[in-house]
């Protein structure tokens, strides 16, 4: 993957492996809101300091204790020559694991690049899906290694490493339901369930992934984990700044000393 | 409804006339015909009197998912569309109702917005399209995108609603009400002649966005392992439990659509597939049973001696939530060098590849399969049915026997290109299909009629319903009739006024086992001994042939009703891939999904009872609309062919190896028929006693008032 990482509309922002040599290298979220200011992105960072319901702060990684997790151990692929297009792994997400059946809920991505692919409706019927090649790209979460960048991103430390295959878990006691994760994953992965108001992401179904089992094509596959996020496009560049939850910006920044943070 | 899983409780209203968006309770009103078809037949009961026709504001089009849609229940992502159906014949002013069975992923995708159906009426005053994102619902101005055809409508909507939206819409055909138009969603997921009740109310198309939920009310690990147990029931495409070719696993092989088998390749897909043989115990190759490419184009590629059908496959394709996968993928890059505007990526079902085969079939296997898939093409963006592909064998009868010369100005037939006709060129079939989509010509406005006006606007003589055994009664055609199941066969003919498209009975007879089990099985099935005969090899009726006959019609407008796919039919319910089982299903695994997602439990006769109900609203629907107390002689007819082909030869009826019927038997099978039903024997009427019994006292009330009561 090349060091920029260009998007459509041809503005060139930082790649998520430059990102993350900056923020491991960093010492202080200071320094490192300094340099990713320094890439260009000076626009934004202006935005991060002073507090209210709007304003903006650059993923946390630096003063997040949880560095130097262990990598996960296991991860689903998917073959999208194989995949024949029955989304019966979004179902059998949400089916086995909450109950009910809610496909936008679902850990695993089918439903999105169903029609055109990952370019979306501007492929025209020259993409890929149901419009275009027939091909269906699924999509996965690839249980990143650190900085993992919703595990980084989460204000209240609620995404973590568990075992037995260090799956990255939403922790659902922990998790405020603040969408930070949503925002921070480059892959979309992260999805939100707007009832109970929390996050979730692919566990692994704790080592028994339901999608994999239940894909009448062997699309899906439980294989041993990879790096693959350094090699998957992401799906949209994630904002330098992340608008974080008004209690949790302005315990950091103190302007509000007395502030009740629950 | 928080008491019921299934169901989202709400159906979803919108008055085109008035723009009035309204939603209603599916429990308090429709939860006795659970959606659907069923649910589809209520609305036209209660609300589209007599008189009214398939084009008048007046006439609902229901758009009705079920209690199953959108969930693991295998196959049940289906969308019955109800109707008036314009094709069927104007009685009194009111075409005979009808549904189509679109598949595709719009019916799953409109009950995670939360409808368990989508009820549309009045007629706006200009184009206009419906955006449906959960609850928020909105008409909107069509006029962008009226006059362009399904491809290009549905890439606009997408284009204003997202790449995750699913539109189902009209083409041009439909817009002019084309009475052959059909709606199309996910591109070439059609759902039958039902287009032009869209056109005639302005509807150019519906798209949808869904984020919510379905609640399944079983906890989720008896529902795991119910789910897991259907699936282990289930077989191949069209009923097939046991593989196609002789494979070491198998005990049995031969005549299914369990085409799998070492060597078989998706050829088209990047890299190439191997699909391999697909055992009945590896649930993940379930999907790679049917290697439908291989059946639909099975002509030999003379370079390397593979079937086309293998090297254009680039993958099955089918519907939401179904693992066994009907449609097929196909990329053919030198249709779009022979053909100008034609595309090399096609998907299409089996007689939706039909279009080709009114013209005479080109030598060159590779032009033929050009022939199939550029008709489909046309005939999936401007919007036109194949009813079954009567359409086609119309055309060619009437061109093979004069009659179009016969009707048309000598002016107008030379305008046809009928030199590219006989030279077997794709590229005829674009004039073709954009007189049909515009009423251009006597030519184009009498083949959009449909087959049963078609057949009178242009005289179609005695002998072609003597000679021509493809054509039932109405202008539609049989959908598995007595080519395959005798008189149980000719029995399932009679209920609707379209193809009866059912696969029930259809796929147990194909499933691939031998007479004498299958025998075996349905006996079981029935409680009754002869429940079947084996094709070509008819006997005098039995009860239980009948029998056999009545539970495939209930479980196909089950199917229809909760909803699932009916081309699927059986297998898992009747017959599996078990060899430990005896290759017996579970009969009752249909009710025991239906319980353990509803959390309304009902047994396997209360299941069943539920489809008599809704085949019986039906019937009472037709007797209503035709105002004719006797539907057993002037609905329930027979085509003279069934008789007296003269294929038949002097080989008298129940002769091994013929078809032949015999009209006593026949008026007997009628009989049995109406007394298994509870209806009246000499009418053809649900009697009183049967419709108090299933719940619909008041169709009894009103057909009395009616006088059409038996």
């Amino acid at each position: 993957m090349s060091e920029k990482l260009a998007i459509d509309n041809g503005t060139e922002f930082p790649s998520m492996d430059w990102i993350r040599s900056i923020a491991e290298k960093s010492a202080t979220r200071r320094q490192f809101l300094k340099v990713i200011g320094a890439a260009g992105l000076v626009a934004l960072a202006a935005n991060v300091v002073g507090c209210g319901p709007k304003e903006l702060v650059v993923i946390n990684a630096l003063d997040n204790p949880k560095l130097n997790v262990d990598d996960a151990l296991k991860m689903i692929i998917g073959l999208p020559n194989r995949c024949v297009g029955c989304r019966r792994c979004e179902m059998a997400c949400t089916e086995y694991n909450e109950g009910f059946s809610q496909p936008s809920l679902a850990r695993i991505n089918v439903r999105r690049n169903f029609l055109f692919g990952p370019e979306g409706a501007r492929a025209g019927f020259s993409g890929q899906g149901i419009f275009g090649n027939f091909v269906v790209n699924q999509e996965t979460c690839r249980q990143c290694p650190h900085p993992t960048p919703c595990m980084m991103a989460c204000p209240y430390e609620a995404i973590e490493t568990v075992p037995p295959v260090n799956a990255r878990v939403v922790n659902l006691d922990k998790c405020k339901g603040c969408r930070t994760c949503v925002d921070a994953c480059p892959w979309g992965m992260i999805t939100f369930n707007e009832v109970d108001k929390k996050a979730t992401k692919c566990f692994l179904c704790n080592n028994d992934p339901q999608c994999v089992k239940q894909c009448p094509s062997g699309a899906l596959q439980y294989v041993t984990w990879k790096d693959m996020s350094k090699d998957i496009p992401a799906r949209w560049v994630i904002p330098a700044a992340i608008p974080q939850p008004t209690d949790v910006s302005c315990e950091d920044y103190g302007c509000h000393p007395n502030f009740e943070t629950d | 409804m928080a008491e019921y899983g299934g169901w989202t409780g709400k159906v979803l209203r919108v008055d085109l006339s008035t723009g009035a968006i309204t939603t209603e309770d599916t429990i308090a009103k429709y939860k006795d015909y659970l959606g659907g078809a069923g649910l589809g037949y209520k609305v036209l009961w209660d609300e589209v009197p007599k008189g009214v026709g398939a084009f008048d504001p007046e006439n609902r089009i229901i758009y009705g998912v079920g209690p199953l849609t959108g969930t693991q229940a295998p196959t049940s992502g289906r969308c019955s569309i109800t109707t008036l159906w314009p094709m069927a014949p104007a009685i009194n002013g009111t075409e005979l109702p009808g549904t189509g069975h679109m598949g595709g992923h719009w019916g799953a995708e409109l009950k995670f917005a939360g409808y368990d159906a989508l009820i549309i009426q009045g007629k706006a005053a200009n184009p206009v399209w419906i955006q449906i994102i959960d609850s928020d619902v909105q008409i909107k101005d069509a006029s962008s995108i009226w006059g362009q055809g399904i491809l290009s409508s549905t890439l606009s909507i997408n284009q204003m609603m997202g790449s995750e939206a699913h539109v189902c819409c009209i083409g041009q055909a439909g817009e002019n009400q084309v009475r052959l138009a059909k709606v199309c969603c996910d591109l070439s997921h059609s759902g039958g002649g039902a287009g032009g009740v869209m056109g005639s109310k302005n509807l150019k198309a519906i798209g949808v966005l869904g984020t919510g939920r379905v609640n399944i009310s079983a906890d989720k690990d008896s529902w795991h392992e119910l789910v897991v147990e259907w699936l282990t029931l289930m077989g191949a495409n069209s009923g097939g439990v046991v593989p196609a070719n002789p494979e070491p696993w198998a005990e049995y092989y031969g005549g299914t659509r369990w085409t799998a088998t070492e060597g078989l390749t998706y050829g088209a897909a990047n890299p190439p597939v191997l699909v391999g043989d697909c055992p009945p115990d590896n649930l993940n190759k379930l999907g790679l049973r049917t290697h439908k490419g291989v059946l639909d184009f099975s002509a030999k590629d003379p370079a390397t001696g593979k079937k086309i059908g293998e090297l254009i496959t680039v993958r099955m394709d089918g519907c939401h939530s179904c693992p066994v996968r009907c449609h097929i993928d196909t990329y053919l890059p030198r249709l779009a060098a022979d053909v100008p505007g034609a595309s090399p990526y096609a998907a299409e079902t089996c007689a939706g590849w039909a279009g080709g085969s009114m013209m005479p079939t080109s030598k060159d296997p590779w032009i033929a399969a050009e022939q199939k898939i550029y008709g489909t093409q046309l005939a999936d963006d401007y919007g036109i049915w194949c009813n079954y592909s009567q359409f086609q064998a119309d055309f060619k009868y009437a061109y093979n026997n004069g009659i179009i010369k016969d009707n048309l100005s000598e002016a107008e037939y030379n305008s046809i290109p009928w030199d590219l006709y006989e030279a077997s060129d794709p590229a005829w079939q674009s004039d073709l299909y954009r007189r049909i989509a515009y009423k251009i010509g006597e030519f184009g406005e009498a083949l959009g009629e449909g087959s049963y006006r078609l057949q009178k606007r242009w005289n179609f003589p005695d002998s072609y319903y003597l000679t021509e055994k493809k054509n039932w009664k109405m202008g539609h055609p049989l959908h598995h009739s007595v080519e395959a199941a005798g008189q149980a066969g000719v029995v399932i003919q009679w209920l609707w006024h379209r193809d009866a498209s059912p696969h029930t009975h259809n796929s147990y007879i194909g499933c691939g086992l031998p007479n004498e089990l299958k025998l075996e099985i349905m006996n079981e099935v029935t409680g009754m001994p002869d429940s079947l005969f084996p094709a070509h090899n008819y006997q005098p009726v039995t009860a239980g042939f009948v029998r056999f006959a009545v539970l495939s019609m209930i479980y196909m407008e089950m199917h229809n009703s909760v909803t699932m796919c009916d081309y699927n039919g059986v297998a898992g319910a009747w017959v599996s891939p078990l060899r430990d089982k005896k290759y017996r299903g579970d009969p009752d695994i249909e009710a025991k999904i239906l319980s353990a997602v509803t959390g309304d439990t009902v047994t396997r006769e209360e299941y069943e009872k539920i489809g008599m109900r809704i085949l019986t609203l039906f019937r009472a629907l037709t007797t209503k609309y035709m105002n004719d107390k006797d539907q057993r002689n002037n609905h329930d007819t027979c085509p003279p062919w069934l008789f007296d082909w003269p294929g038949y030869g002097d080989t008298p009826a129940f002769t091994p190896g013929t078809d032949r019927m015999d009209r006593a038997d026949i008026e007997k099978t009628k009989d049995l028929f109406y007394q298994q039903m509870g209806w009246d024997v000499t009418t053809g009427v649900p009697t009183r006693a049967t419709l108090e019994d299933l719940n619909l006292g008041f169709v009894a009330d009103e057909l009395a008032k009616l006088g059409l009561l038996p």
